[in-house]
């Protein structure tokens, strides 16, 4: 753009959007303004000091067509049937259901005007940020009546209003961004629960996708009302609050987190011998562990959203949260007196380098009693971790079903030991009674033959071999 | 119109690797169908016809070069890509694999960024290698084994 047609430029700081828009008005400017903060910018043209379109950028566009049918206000078939013609134009898109005689002009002039003054409402709370504006942008002809500047900005002024007094009441930490979605224990007739029109409105557009601002564009509702509705549904846990992109990352995360631990135990699996297989069992739980209070010094509810934070802030925030929980194990599994806490992370080295210090059928004793240990602990981070970052939500939900299928990866694993161990018990009680009899089969288990072929293997296949 | 979901199989023996990759893979509007050794492997990508196939290596019945090699001795199959996904890491198993016919390899554990990156790089006008296929003209897949 030519720097010649850009007639007036500056900081929101220090000429606000108000200032600026009755400016303009007095003047009856023709041309384009833009204002940016952050990665948003709104263009709002006008003609004559008056406003005859707007853009946002930045903020995604809504289905408005969608809306409309979730609303009852159009037919699926018809809003398709629309919505391909009009490519992702809400003005055109408007216009011909006006010409198409299901909406009517006054209907989409108001819906239009709504639209506008809720952006300029929302740009009205920014406190940094750019202006400028161009006078050789001459807006093309659109759809909707010129506004008059003085009627938009006491609306939308009223609205920044409201905004500013939740946020001053302190009653919700919702934004236009929020994206609300129903809770399934929701039963499909809302009207038992004797909610009045609107919030049944409200109910019926949280479906998942939907952020507030364009639920406040369809039903033409104030952004702040509708925040409103969404807290008393909140309250009444009908809906709940989605952070898409969060829980995405956090999904991303613990997958790893999961597809690593499987990973260690497929690989650890190929042991045959007891105190090896204990051992992989060891090594995978107590990485999976670390592997889950590492996601959680990133995604507990506690500290996400603070920006970078101090490792030594985490690694006190994890101890403090799971560390008693590990001495109460503790006291059923004494082996894991010796497993600590390091730099937020469970120290399991001792338990690890145990054949240092015992062998044999002690030493296998151990290392079973840590494995219990251990496994009991990992589904107390796991159901503690979960709760606390994504609570009874679809993804925590589909994620706690990926999470029961690994537990029954590691039970499987266990229960292969245990079965071992049972058979070698039996082979131990045979071999007594053996020892009474002969000579030669207490010399057979001193050497422990039968073992060492066997390994892990199930009695019936270990009958099979014989 | 509706509009078409591309569907992928997995075949991987762990129970575990199948959730995450269906989860993952779910929540970008992909359809999913799962498969736990070679034979029901084979079955599924007669029967769905799928747009892409993750495929583990080390298998029960039939290993993962094998499925790959009877899919793509197949006319109406080869078109499909496949993704290996592998433990093995070594330079000859990526070469086994590649010699088998499989599209990418993907080494284990993966990550789900990534997964997700390969499988919509393949599934780039995934609608274009489907045949236009009828009930009476199902194909089939064989199996001697």
């Amino acid at each position: 753009m030519d720097q010649q047609d850009r007639i007036m430029d500056g900081d929101l700081q220090t000429l606000g959007l108000q200032s600026i828009l009755k400016m303009l008005a007095l003047s009856e400017k023709t041309g384009k303004l833009f204002v940016s903060s952050g990665p948003e910018t709104l263009s709002i043209s006008l003609r004559k000091g008056q406003i005859v379109g707007l853009h946002e950028e930045g903020v995604a566009q809504s289905d408005l067509l969608g809306m409309l049918c979730l609303v009852n206000k159009l037919d699926p078939p018809r809003a398709q049937m629309i919505r391909e013609m009009a490519q992702g134009n809400m003005q055109m898109a408007l216009a011909m259901l006006v010409e198409r005689g299901w909406m009517s002009a006054n209907e989409m002039q108001r819906c239009l005007e709504f639209a506008v003054t809720q952006s300029i409402s929302h740009a009205l709370r920014w406190v940094n940020g750019r202006f400028a504006f161009h006078r050789q942008i001459v807006p093309l002809e659109t759809t909707m009546q010129p506004l008059n500047i003085d009627s938009v900005l006491l609306e939308a002024l009223r609205q920044a209003d409201e905004w500013e007094e939740i946020v001053g009441e302190g009653l919700t930490h919702l934004t236009r961004t929020t994206v609300a979605r129903w809770l399934p224990e929701v039963s499909n007739d809302v009207r038992s629960l004797g909610l009045s029109q609107e919030y049944i409105e409200v109910l019926c557009l949280a479906n998942g996708e939907l952020p507030l601002q364009a639920v406040s564009l369809v039903l033409m509702t104030p952004e702040a009302r509708v925040a409103r509705i969404m807290v008393r549904l909140l309250e009444l846990r009908l809906i709940e609050v989605v952070d898409t992109a969060m829980e995405t990352e956090l999904q991303q995360d613990l997958s790893n987190v999961i597809i690593k631990c499987q990973y260690t135990l497929a690989y650890q699996r190929h042991s045959s011998h007891p105190e090896q297989h204990l051992l992989g069992l060891i090594t995978t739980l107590s990485e999976c562990i670390n592997g889950l209070l590492s996601h959680h010094g990133k995604f507990a509810r506690s500290l996400r959203g603070r920006g970078q934070l101090p490792s030594a802030e985490i690694v006190r925030y994890l101890e403090r949260r799971f560390a008693p929980s590990l001495q109460t194990l503790a006291k059923q599994h004494s082996i894991l007196e010796t497993a600590t806490f390091a730099y937020g992370q469970l120290d399991c080295s001792d338990i690890l380098t145990l054949n240092k210090v015992v062998k044999g059928e002690q030493l296998e004793e151990f290392y079973w009693e840590a494995v219990q240990g251990l496994a009991a602990f990992l589904r107390f981070v796991f159901t503690t971790l979960l709760t606390d970052e994504v609570g009874n939500s679809h993804t925590g939900r589909q994620l706690s079903v990926a999470w029961k299928v690994f537990l029954s990866e590691i039970d499987h694993e266990v229960q292969q030991y245990q079965v071992y161990r049972a058979h070698r018990h039996t082979q131990m009680a045979r071999g007594r009674d053996t020892m009474q009899s002969s000579p030669v089969g207490l010399m057979q288990n001193l050497n422990g033959t039968p073992e060492r072929d066997g390994g892990l293997r199930s009695p019936e296949t270990q009958r099979r071999s014989i | 119109m509706p509009i078409a979901q591309p569907t992928v199989l997995v075949v991987d023996d762990s129970p575990t690797v199948r959730k995450i990759v269906q989860m993952t893979l779910q929540r970008e509007h992909i359809r999913v169908i799962t498969a736990s050794d070679g034979l029901s492997a084979l079955t599924s990508v007669a029967d769905e016809m799928p747009a892409l196939i993750l495929l583990d290596i080390q298998l029960p019945r039939m290993d993962g070069y094998h499925i790959c090699q009877i899919i793509r001795k197949n006319l109406q199959f080869r078109q499909i890509p496949i993704i290996m996904l592998s433990g093995k890491d070594g330079l000859f198993d990526k070469m086994r694999g590649k010699l088998a016919g499989s599209t990418e390899y993907l080494t284990k554990p993966f990550d789900s960024v990534e997964l997700v990156q390969t499988v919509k790089k393949h599934l780039v006008n995934w609608q274009d290698r489907m045949p236009a296929q009828s009930e009476g003209m199902r194909p089939r897949l064989r199996y001697r084994g």
